[in-house]
């Protein structure tokens, strides 16, 4: 393994060991009595992130028995600044790295939004949930003196050709079937520890985060004339395991990290504050051509469903050459739980499966070991609702509000999708031109080099003695 | 108002509580639009003052608030009388209150404590009482009591599901409820008469 620090922690200072973390561990990874202070098992944790966001074991400015508050800041890597209260269940931040960064003029920062970042970090400044602020995003990203604001959505775009690409002909050949989606890398990991066994199953595309960080380093070195090594690359996460992620070993491009920090939405929120960016009052502004531009269908990654959904709009018209009768498909939209759906295209029935919550995937695991799972492809996103439910998205204070909140967040991402003037991946011209000077084609040699990846057998400690 | 109701009060159950505190955070989110706390965790600036503690013992955990007591000692021992009955809920009137510690010291359960007052996100500064910090003299924070006012100004907006407070709204084990003291003891002396 090639990371060192967990990245998920819980503060025995604070825990008071009421266990609702272990409640939404999906993975059983929280480990203690009740009433005392909890552990982390970090060889089974996915690092998604759900206890931080249900913990509400806070500081009590005047708890005595614990570190002074900048103490245990710097421990977080939180600014020192920050205001809000520490909780006991916390991801180890690099906010400060990322700041640092920024100051130094020899470096080319290049930076990328996560689809569900522009659909929350609003309510960081107060407003309601749902607010919608991409343009705002890029304006903030730009004032902290990003030199490009690339997306992953655009990288989103491109996944959906490979992924697409791939399922189609795995579909076609009945090999490796069913195909699981690869973007959530705390599903990923969980594949690796508990189903080694199956990890052929999974699509060999790294996700659009790590696919826009190999793509920043080579074409987009290219098109601005810098060299890869003077690149440094920030992703903006809903997502604590991206950090996890960023740090395989293998997501690496000719020798250079692909994504050499990720921040989650909380940790960007705070840099904005930090520097005294007035955000709610920031004018729109685009994101840079060509790496920052995106289709409806890459903004929709960021909600359960939203791959699958993305998948089936290319995916249909690459096999019929007809034009998708409806873009809407209500059918894998949804919450937490699996959703099933049977896709007429062409003469190909395409059964599908869409599981949101790592806790539901076991199921459908047994099934494809024991051969009887009937599906060709299965979108899992570890978190409830998908990336709108993230670990490291905006922590709410009040639980009785979270329904709403991952609803407005979805809704949000789905009216920026029928806002899109292209709504497909494959009519996006950046991703058209993308593949006619530097790709080639889906699957072809570069992008074999670039956009995919093997995964490592992570089995349980336990199983292996 | 017709007081011949006893009031209701929010009270918990010892065996149920986990400790957790999502009532205190609760609590403290309620109650502080005027500092700019808003859904998320990131909005407060503010230190989180509860208004009702979650006590631990060795072989317990359980949140003490206010009982809203029909003769209230803290109303008794204001010397400015800050504290009043309004609609069946004893109300500290912050801008009123002089710090004097009274109340908090008159009341048996310990429901009431004495913290910094904030508002817009910063500290309420005192209008002419100064003390020294790091050798310049500065205005000094004004200090209010803070106590369960059962949510009455709670702005319904926020996601509240019944018309109870939101520690009871939030509490993930059941642990706490709001009793509403006639209905209850006329509900015991029906299951009293039918075990006779």
């Amino acid at each position: 393994m090639s990371y060192k620090d967990p990245i998920i922690h819980i503060d025995e200072q604070l825990c008071t060991g009421c266990r609702r973390c272990a409640a939404v561990c999906p993975v059983g990874a929280i480990i203690g009595e009740p009433g005392h202070p909890q552990t982390i098992d970090a060889h089974r944790c996915v690092v998604c992130g759900q206890c931080v966001q249900i913990c509400t074991a806070y500081a009590a400015d005047n708890e005595s028995t614990t570190a002074s508050r900048a103490v245990k800041l710097q421990e977080r890597g939180q600014l020192p600044n920050v205001r809000e209260p520490l909780f006991a269940a916390y991801s180890s931040g690099d906010i400060q790295k990322v700041k640092a960064v920024l100051a130094d003029p020899k470096r080319f920062k290049v930076v990328q939004c996560a689809p569900a970042i522009r659909v929350s970090l609003a309510e960081e400044f107060g407003l309601p949930f749902g607010t919608l602020t991409p343009g705002k995003m890029a304006a903030a990203l730009r004032r902290l003196k990003f030199d490009r604001i690339y997306d992953t959505n655009f990288a989103a775009d491109v996944t959906i050709m490979e992924e697409g690409s791939e399922l189609i002909g795995r579909v076609m050949s009945g090999e490796r079937l069913p195909m699981f989606t690869s973007c959530c890398p705390a599903w990923v990991k969980y594949a690796e520890t508990a189903a080694p066994e199956l990890l052929e199953h999974l699509s060999s595309c790294k996700s659009p985060m790590q696919m826009a960080g190999a793509l920043f380093k080579t074409y987009g070195a290219q098109l601005d004339g810098i060299a890869p090594s003077d690149i440094f690359s920030v992703a903006v996460m809903p997502c604590t395991c991206k950090k996890f992620e960023c740090s395989r070993e293998e997501m690496s491009v000719d020798g250079y990290r692909e994504v050499d920090l990720v921040i989650t939405t909380r940790e960007l929120a705070s840099l904005i504050k930090d520097q005294g960016i007035d955000f709610i009052h920031l004018p729109d502004e685009p994101f840079d051509s060509p790496l920052g531009k995106y289709s409806g269908a890459g903004s929709i990654f960021g909600a359960t469903g939203g791959v699958m959904e993305a998948a089936i709009r290319t995916g249909y018209e690459l096999i019929t050459h007809e034009q998708i009768p409806n873009l809407q498909l209500d059918f894998v939209r949804g919450e937490e739980g699996i959703r099933t759906a049977e896709v007429q295209i062409g003469e190909l029935e395409l059964k599908v499966a869409v599981v949101a919550g790592l806790k539901y995937v076991d199921a459908v695991l047994a099934k494809v070991a024991e051969g009887t799972c009937p599906y060709h492809f299965i979108e899992v996103m570890a978190c409830p609702e998908g990336c709108v439910s993230g670990g490291g998205q905006p922590k709410l204070l009040l639980e009785t509000q979270r329904k709403m909140a991952y609803q407005a967040r979805k809704s949000a991402l789905y009216r920026h999708d029928s806002h899109q003037k292209v709504r497909k991946s494959h009519e996006n011209p950046d991703i058209i031109k993308l593949y006619k000077d530097f790709l080639g084609e889906p699957l072809g040699h570069t992008s074999h080099h670039l956009l995919h990846t093997k995964f490592v057998d992570r089995s349980f400690k336990e199983e292996m003695s | 108002m017709n007081n011949v109701l006893p009031s209701p009060f929010v009270i918990a159950e010892a065996g149920k509580c986990i400790g957790c505190k999502a009532c205190e955070l609760a609590c403290f989110a309620v109650h502080n639009d005027h500092n700019g706390v808003v859904a998320a965790v990131g909005t407060v600036t503010v230190p989180v003052i509860p208004r009702l503690h979650v006590v631990r013992t060795e072989s317990f955990t359980l949140p003490v608030q206010c009982r809203q007591c029909e003769n209230a000692p803290c109303a008794e021992a204001c010397p400015v009388q800050a504290i009043r009955r309004e609609e069946g809920t004893m109300v500290i009137h912050e801008e009123s209150c002089i710090g004097c510690k009274g109340c908090a010291m008159a009341c048996p359960f310990g429901a009431i404590s004495l913290n910094k007052a904030f508002s817009n996100g910063k500290v309420v500064p005192q209008i002419q009482l100064k003390e020294r910090q790091h050798n310049a003299m500065v205005r000094s924070a004004k200090v209010i009591a803070y106590k369960c006012d059962l949510c009455r100004t709670r702005d319904h907006k926020d996601g509240a599901m019944g018309n109870v407070p939101a520690c009871v709204e939030v509490c993930p084990v059941g642990a706490l409820s709001l009793v509403h003291p006639d209905t209850s003891v006329s509900r015991s002396r029906t299951a009293a008469a039918m075990r006779l």
